[in-house]
């Protein structure tokens, strides 16, 4: 069997990200649950990489038969999670907008808090 | 100290009845007008509320946390909230309070604990909702959509919502599970009208909000 660079570098991705979210998890950013999450889509991936032929499991519902076609799966894959990580940062924005709106609401109140920063 | 918190959007017909019916159980009502523009900030007001206005509107989610935040300000040990349409009984707060005397974290409101008389697709929506959270934190609760609850000392202190809209619900389940809060559940009226079945999430709404709540706890 021959081994592509793919094969190597989608594994390592796939354990620096499940690291990454067990760190979040370990700085109590993260749930335990959210962390399984994170390792089952990984994992997956990962598996896919190193033996393609598990995907001749999915071949009826993909069409997939081939790692070139695997290949493309996991960039499109890849494509998604950023493009669901650019919603999570316009998400983010919209919520440092309502904290403004917050400290203008208890400035207006007379509750602003007046601990030094 | 018990605070009432109301989050509160263009509801200046009914708002006023609310905080009247909620100030014999609690020390304060605080109300957040969520940038309304039918003068709902002044009823409640009127009602005798303590009133905070967003200068826009921003969502349930922060209107809530706003809500929690003054009233940690003032002091409160224990803060119920509760919807703005009239929907939560606020005779069921004693028992909502009652059950945080018992050393509780976190009190969630059952609206189908008892025999309300629920629409059956609300049934429906509220079953998925607590099938996607249950997905997103692990934990079930049997009406994790409902915005009438409880906080004892320890979740008043440490509660820290950043959701915006009605996912706000699924994010104090995760704050329970995140934070290791004790919790209870106890069943509540609900007083359903037209009224707030027309005020309620569209499907659209509640697919997206969905939607944000699996995608948020995945990428958080």
């Amino acid at each position: 069997m021959t081994i592509t660079p793919y094969q190597i570098v989608a594994p390592l991705l796939s354990l620096v990200a499940i690291l990454y979210a067990w760190s979040l998890f370990k700085r109590d950013r993260k749930t335990l649950w959210e962390v399984v999450l994170w390792a089952l889509f990984w994992g997956a991936l990962a598996a896919i990489a190193m033996f393609p032929r598990l995907l001749t499991y999915l071949t009826i519902a993909t069409g997939i038969r081939s790692q070139a076609n695997a290949v493309i799966v996991t960039a499109i894959g890849i494509l998604t999670f950023l493009m669901f990580s650019v919603i999570v940062r316009l998400e983010e924005l919209s919520q440092r907008y309502s904290k403004i709106m917050r400290v203008l609401a208890l400035r207006e109140a007379d509750l602003e808090d007046k601990r030094p920063k | 100290m018990n605070v009432a918190v109301i989050p509160a959007l263009n509801e200046a017909t009914r708002i006023a009845a609310v905080v009247k019916a909620a100030q014999p159980y609690v020390d304060r009502v605080v109300v957040v007008d969520d940038g309304s523009s039918d003068g709902t900030g002044d009823a409640a007001r009127a009602a005798g509320a303590f009133v905070l206005r967003h200068p826009e509107n921003c969502g349930a989610g922060a209107a809530t946390m706003t809500g929690i935040e003054a009233a940690r300000r003032m002091g409160a040990t224990n803060i119920v909230t509760l919807d703005a349409d009239e929907q939560h009984d606020p005779k069921d707060m004693p028992a909502l309070l009652a059950a945080l005397a018992t050393g509780v974290d976190v009190v969630f409101a059952n609206r189908f604990g008892q025999c309300n008389n629920i629409p059956p697709i609300r049934r429906v929506f509220n079953g998925i909702g607590n099938i996607v959270t249950l997905a997103a934190t692990g934990m079930w609760i049997s009406d994790s959509q409902c915005g009438y609850k409880a906080f004892g000392p320890k979740a008043v202190q440490e509660l820290k919502l950043r959701m915006n809209g009605f996912e706000f619900c699924t994010e104090i389940v995760r704050e329970t599970v995140q934070r290791k809060w004790t919790y209870t559940q106890v069943p509540v009226k609900v007083l359903y009208s037209e009224y707030t079945l027309a005020k309620g999430q569209s499907f659209a709404n509640g697919v997206k909000t969905a939607l944000k709540i699996l995608l948020r706890s995945f990428l958080r």
